[in-house]
């Protein structure tokens, strides 16, 4: 099988093409010799699968990509140097992870994390140091009689005095504009509608949208959120505004009063939800300070297959405020829940909240 | 090629192919030419090894599949020296980390096309050798099993590459085969890349701003080989060969490898179509694409 029997082309002519085009083959000889040199520019750190190279994957992970080591005024150089020797070849996986997940709790964020087959390392000091300020069988049985309605992850209800109250236990549960349309048609009659976000430790930050959009009427700054832009501790993006929209025509829009209840536990998308109600007009917060977690998470791994989990992307509230420490109750409404009164079938928090819509309920 | 051989591939090519190539033989020049379009298509099978600093530190190796479709064929302005090639491809990977707890999905969709300058050496006639340009488009992403807020790290890039073959008939045991070797080399074009520690979510609330990165040598070096053993049986072939990408981003210090190699196996053939009402000279010239 041949090309064609007849090509024309002169023997000079050749030779002459051959030399004009050899440079380009050239060049596609000498880029697939390069393509072995090349790729050795994008360096890859590699590191070693033992204890001392899964540690040091750790800290190098942490202090490329962890977004709150200035803002928390953290010397991870410093902890580097107290740890490290604390690693040593032919310690356990155990051992191993005690050391890496005491490192981590230096940073005292919820949000950081590291997952092994048999353990994850969870930093609780941001919830078990503060008052618990929920029960949620007291307000199930006290005030509802255990009659009230279950949606996904909300619970809601006309409570005597009048107040609308729906509780929202998870952001990580989704919630529909037509479940939206029901509840608060149902509540429509109210004084002021209660939103108890107590323990709700976060979950999808669209679900937070979702919920907002009922409590605004024109396209509102939700706040701000940036990234780093490179591995240095303040390499970070402008803060870029992000705006929710009004719900979409036909779904119902809540225009009375909303308190929104809050308590230590009250975490991540949740604090993200209570820093931007905080914020609307007709919108007061009681309770105790959030626990915070303002930085989205980003998940990464170390070389022996365990997983790490850590704050990455801070986003600020609207006046470009960090909420990682959490968000404070509106001035006045700071409400602990008093021992006494939950023995006595009551929940000091809520009892303020009710009274508050009573007193003043436009 | 002979023209009686043709006549079995002609009708094949009636019954395949339309206006695509309706018009085939529709030459300016005086003398009748055919320019036969010589398909391909093929499925690839072979190892994958990722690197996606965004996803994960970690390099992950498992196995890569395609689908290709190939079309060349002889230009019609002078077909003796130029001709096209139109390539289409769709890949899917599926990687793993080294202590195998986790994956890493791929996908990448790729479509190109580009022209050749060809050159025939007098000296070795069954040579030939072709140099030229393409442009090309991709899109794809990785996947990671195991990420929360960054699972995904998407790809899609617009480049003007260099490329070129070199191709050798020969005879193995009387069965006509045709070797070729094709490199192709992007040079220039964009690619996307969110930033170093960039989510999604920011890009979904409306930070569109530094995705796109102008490509260069320095910060997007892709290599794509092709060597393929065209044999011969009849009028369809059966293609064999290997099929390498290397490919090595680094931007916003975020470094992506991925490096495939592929065994690749498939059918070509020659089309053309019949037009009753200009039916092909016995005079006429076959210029083959590829053959």
């Amino acid at each position: 099988m041949s090309y064609h029997s007849s090509h024309r082309l002169s023997h000079h002519t050749i030779r002459h093409n051959i030399a004009v085009t050899f440079p380009g083959l050239l060049a596609v000889i000498v880029a697939s010799m390069l393509s072995l040199l090349l790729p050795s520019c994008h360096e890859i750190e590699e590191y070693d699968n033992d204890p001392k190279g899964n540690f040091e994957a750790l800290w190098d992970i942490i202090d490329r990509h962890y977004c709150f080591l200035d803002e928390k005024g953290i010397d991870w150089q410093e902890i580097h140097d107290r740890y490290a020797p604390q690693v040593y070849d032919g310690m356990t996986r155990q051992q191993l992870f005690r050391v890496c997940s005491s490192m981590l709790d230096e940073l005292r964020d919820g949000h950081t994390n590291l997952s092994t087959p048999f353990a994850t390392s969870y930093y609780r000091k941001w919830w078990s140091d503060y008052p618990q300020n929920y029960n949620e069988r007291l307000i199930q049985e006290h005030y509802f009689n255990f009659n009230y309605t279950s949606i996904g992850a909300i619970d809601y209800g006309l409570l005597t005095q009048g107040v609308a109250y729906m509780r929202y236990s998870t952001f990580a549960s989704g919630i529909g504009d037509g479940n939206l349309n029901y509840i608060l048609m149902l509540m429509q009659s109210a004084v002021g509608l209660i939103i108890d976000v107590r323990d709700n430790g976060g979950g999808d930050i669209t679900n937070v949208e979702t919920l907002v959009r009922r409590f605004i009427s024109e396209k509102t700054l939700a706040g701000y959120i940036s990234h780093k832009t490179g591995p240095g501790h303040s390499d970070f993006s402008e803060p870029y505004p992000y705006y929710f929209d009004p719900a979409p025509t036909g779904c119902l829009v809540w225009t009375k009063p909303v308190i929104v209840l809050t308590n230590r536990g009250t975490f991540s998308a949740a604090n993200n939800f209570v820093s931007i109600m905080k914020l609307l007009p007709n919108v007061r917060i009681v309770g105790a300070t959030t626990g915070g977690g303002s930085g989205m998470p980003f998940s990464s791994e170390l070389p022996n297959g365990w997983g790490v989990r850590f704050s990455a992307c801070p986003v600020t509230d609207a006046l470009g405020q960090s909420t990682e420490f959490g968000v404070e109750p509106t001035e006045g409404c700071a409400v602990d829940m008093d021992p006494a009164d939950i023995l006595s079938g009551h929940d000091t928090i809520l009892d303020f909240a009710i009274a508050l819509l009573q007193s003043s309920p436009d | 090629m002979t023209l009686p051989r043709l006549t079995s591939l002609i009708i094949l090519g009636a019954a395949a192919l339309t206006g695509a190539t309706s018009k085939a033989d529709d030459t300016p020049l005086t003398e009748p030419v055919i320019r036969p379009v010589t398909s391909a298509y093929t499925i690839e099978g072979g190892s994958s090894h990722i690197a996606d600093t965004y996803l994960t530190p970690l390099r992950y190796s498992g196995w890569t599949t395609a689908l290709s479709y190939e079309r060349m064929q002889a230009m019609r302005f002078d077909p003796e020296r130029w001709v096209m090639r139109l390539t289409t491809s769709f890949a899917l990977e599926k990687t793993d980390n080294p202590s195998r707890n986790a994956s890493v999905w791929g996908v990448d969709a790729n479509v190109s096309w580009g022209m050749m300058r060809r050159f025939h050496l007098s000296s070795v006639p069954s040579l030939t050798l072709a140099g030229g340009g393409s442009a090309e488009l991709n899109i794809g992403a990785l996947y990671s099993t195991r990420n929360g807020n960054n699972p995904v790290s998407a790809k899609a890039s617009a480049t003007v590459n260099i490329t070129g073959y070199a191709t050798w008939n020969f005879t193995l045991w009387r069965l006509p085969v045709t070797v070729r070797y094709q490199p192709t080399l992007p040079v220039a074009g964009a690619f996307f890349s969110p930033d170093y520690g960039e989510l999604y979510y920011e890009i979904y609330l409306g930070d569109t701003s530094g995705l796109a990165h102008a490509a260069w040598w320095g910060n997007y070096f892709r290599l794509d080989n092709l060597l393929t053993a065209d044999l011969h049986f009849g009028g369809t072939s059966l293609r064999l060969g290997y099929h390498g990408n290397i490919l090595s981003t680094k931007v916003n210090d975020i470094v992506t490898r991925n490096i495939s190699h592929c065994a690749v196996v498939g059918v070509t053939g020659e089309w053309m179509t019949l037009n009753r009402r200009h039916p092909i000279s016995k005079e006429a010239r076959i210029i083959s694409a590829l053959y």
